[in-house]
């Protein structure tokens, strides 16, 4: 295990954790709920590092991305459906990203929002045809670390920590009316979804194959997955908590995705806002760029072309006309104009209903001695896996209904 | 070799990434092709790549959007050609030798040859 690449990959995977939908929720649930969500947070993250491993593992032991396998053992008929789902949850969790990146530059600027969208969607394809996949990574992953400012800043606001403890145990506040019962219900579902999109694990076990990993890489990806996603998850934690301290008390509802910038002003003012707002855009951007390539992968990897961008753009062709045409897709979407926030909640809906099927083979592939010999899941990895995939399809089950009943958390 | 054996043995086949004898990924096994009949031996003569290999396995109008899309073709491996299978395919020889790397290169000739690091 290399440190310096070990201390990389952790922290790529620290300022890559948070996107538009954990802005969004995190700032949303700490104004409406105070710290009684914090816990969500938590759960969720665990599920992710406990999937994230997983198909890492899967990548450097079988050398086979999630899709390849994916078709093989869920079968041409099943796989195609869990392919198409997986697009359209991955292609409007794109445009919510790029949406989002293109409203933190208007921000920042002034500039005119969409002018901004088709902007930023080519500087990101000319980032995607030029960098290799590793530089790709790293860079926005560095750059998303300006998201640190968060931590500092709920530091510097000394909130009540006993109360942030107390959120990280499991727990429903008491006196709350049916509706406000549905509405936590419904941010419950939503957090868990913004943290285990599905995207993340196809980036995350394709990127493991474009980096080459095998056997000796296995400790670097758990650490890698538990460190790097576990410290991310506490960036999103921290603006529940200063929402919850600095919104919540006053009754801000944060409507707008800039909003958690904010949280960063109050302390640190003019400066605190703009690195807050450089960490929010290249933590979405980079979200934006892996939402894209993951679906991709998927396309590519399911229908057996080649694949990767540790190749050059004509060494894949199919995969880069294919990622093109989803950046060009993604942009239409937001150049529709419609808004940001829609898009996030769709994000969030398509991919909770798509998260079981996304999981289900994972944890099958990894569970299966054939493939992963003396690697395959040991009795922790798989009472959490199964454990986790209960959670997943019970919040698919309950998405639907409480999105429509709270009217996806607004009423 | 039971009954069953033979099925179990498409069954495991299908859907499984195949690389060729310079480790370069060539696609899928979209289908396979048997030579046989009732009363007789049922073998295993060669392994079909391509869409025109899978659409078949699809339903109806996801048949039509696939033909429409990728058109037909149809690369077949002779089992002779086959050096393993287990948890992937291997191929005894290039897959250009196969024409296995056909639509790569023709899609290829789409995409500029410049800027990438």
């Amino acid at each position: 295990m290399n440190p310096l690449e070990l201390t990389l990959g952790i922290m790529t995977a620290v300022g890559g954790f948070v996107d538009i939908s954990e802005l969004v929720f995190a700032a949303k649930a700490g104004s409406t709920f105070g710290y009684a969500l914090i816990w969500a947070f938590a759960l969720a993250t665990i599920g992710i590092i406990v999937f994230s491993e997983m198909s890492g593992r899967v990548a450097a032991v079988a050398h086979q991305p999630v899709f390849s396998l994916m078709r093989h053992r869920l079968g041409l008929k099943l796989g195609l459906v869990t392919l198409a789902a997986s697009m359209i949850a991955n292609l409007i969790t794109c445009a919510a990203e790029l949406g989002g990146v293109a409203l933190i530059l208007n921000y920042m600027t002034g500039a005119p929002y969409l002018l901004m969208a088709v902007l930023m969607a080519l500087v990101m394809v000319v980032s995607i045809w030029i960098l290799p996949f590793e530089w790709i990574e790293r860079i926005y992953g560095l750059l998303g670390l300006f998201m640190l400012v968060f931590a500092a800043a709920l530091i510097a606001i000394h909130p009540p920590w006993h109360q942030i403890a107390a959120g990280f145990v499991p727990h429903i506040p008491a006196g709350l009316s049916t509706k406000e019962m549905l509405k936590f219900g419904y941010f419950v579902v939503a957090i868990t979804s913004a943290v285990m999109f599905p995207y993340e694990v196809y980036f995350y076990s394709s990127g493991g194959i474009e980096e080459g990993w095998g056997i000796k890489d296995i400790l670097t990806n758990r650490v890698t997955a538990i460190l790097g996603m576990g410290l991310g998850s506490t960036l999103a934690i921290a603006i529940l908590a200063s929402s919850a301290q600095l919104f919540g008390a006053a009754n801000v509802d944060p409507v707008i995705p800039g909003s958690a910038a904010l949280e960063a002003a109050i302390p640190f003012g003019k400066w605190g806002l703009v690195v807050a707002l450089l960490g929010m855009l290249f933590a979405v951007a980079g979200a934006a760029v892996e939402t894209c390539l993951a679906n991709a992968y998927s396309i590519a990897q399911f229908f057996g072309w080649i694949w990767g961008r540790h190749k050059k753009p004509w060494e894949a062709p199919r995969f880069t006309l294919t990622w093109i045409t989803l950046f060009a897709l993604a942009l239409a979407i937001v150049v529709t104009g419609v808004d940001v926030m829609t898009l996030v909640e769709f994000a969030i809906l398509f991919s909770i209903l798509v998260l079981p099927l996304t999981y289900l083979p994972l944890l099958l592939l990894a569970g299966d001695k054939k493939y992963m010999g003396k690697h395959v899941n040991g009795p922790l990895a798989k009472i959490l896996g199964w454990l986790y995939f209960a959670i997943i399809t019970a919040a698919a089950l309950a998405a639907i209904p409480l999105y429509i009943l709270t009217s996806g958390g607004n009423s | 070799m039971t009954p069953d054996s033979p099925i179990k043995l498409v069954s495991e086949l299908l859907d499984l990434p195949l690389y060729d004898s310079e480790q370069k990924y060539c696609g899928v096994v979209d289908d396979v092709e048997l030579k046989g009949g009732p009363g007789k031996d049922l073998e295993l003569v060669a392994l079909l790549a391509g869409p025109g290999a899978y659409k078949t396995r699809l339903p109806g109008w996801a048949m039509w959007l696939v033909g429409k899309i990728a058109g037909d073709r149809v690369t077949r491996i002779p089992m002779e050609k086959v050096r393993s299978i287990d948890t992937v395919v291997n191929l005894e020889c290039p897959g250009r030798d196969l024409g296995l790397h056909r639509t790569e290169i023709a899609a290829g000739n789409w995409i500029p040859r410049w800027g990438a690091l």
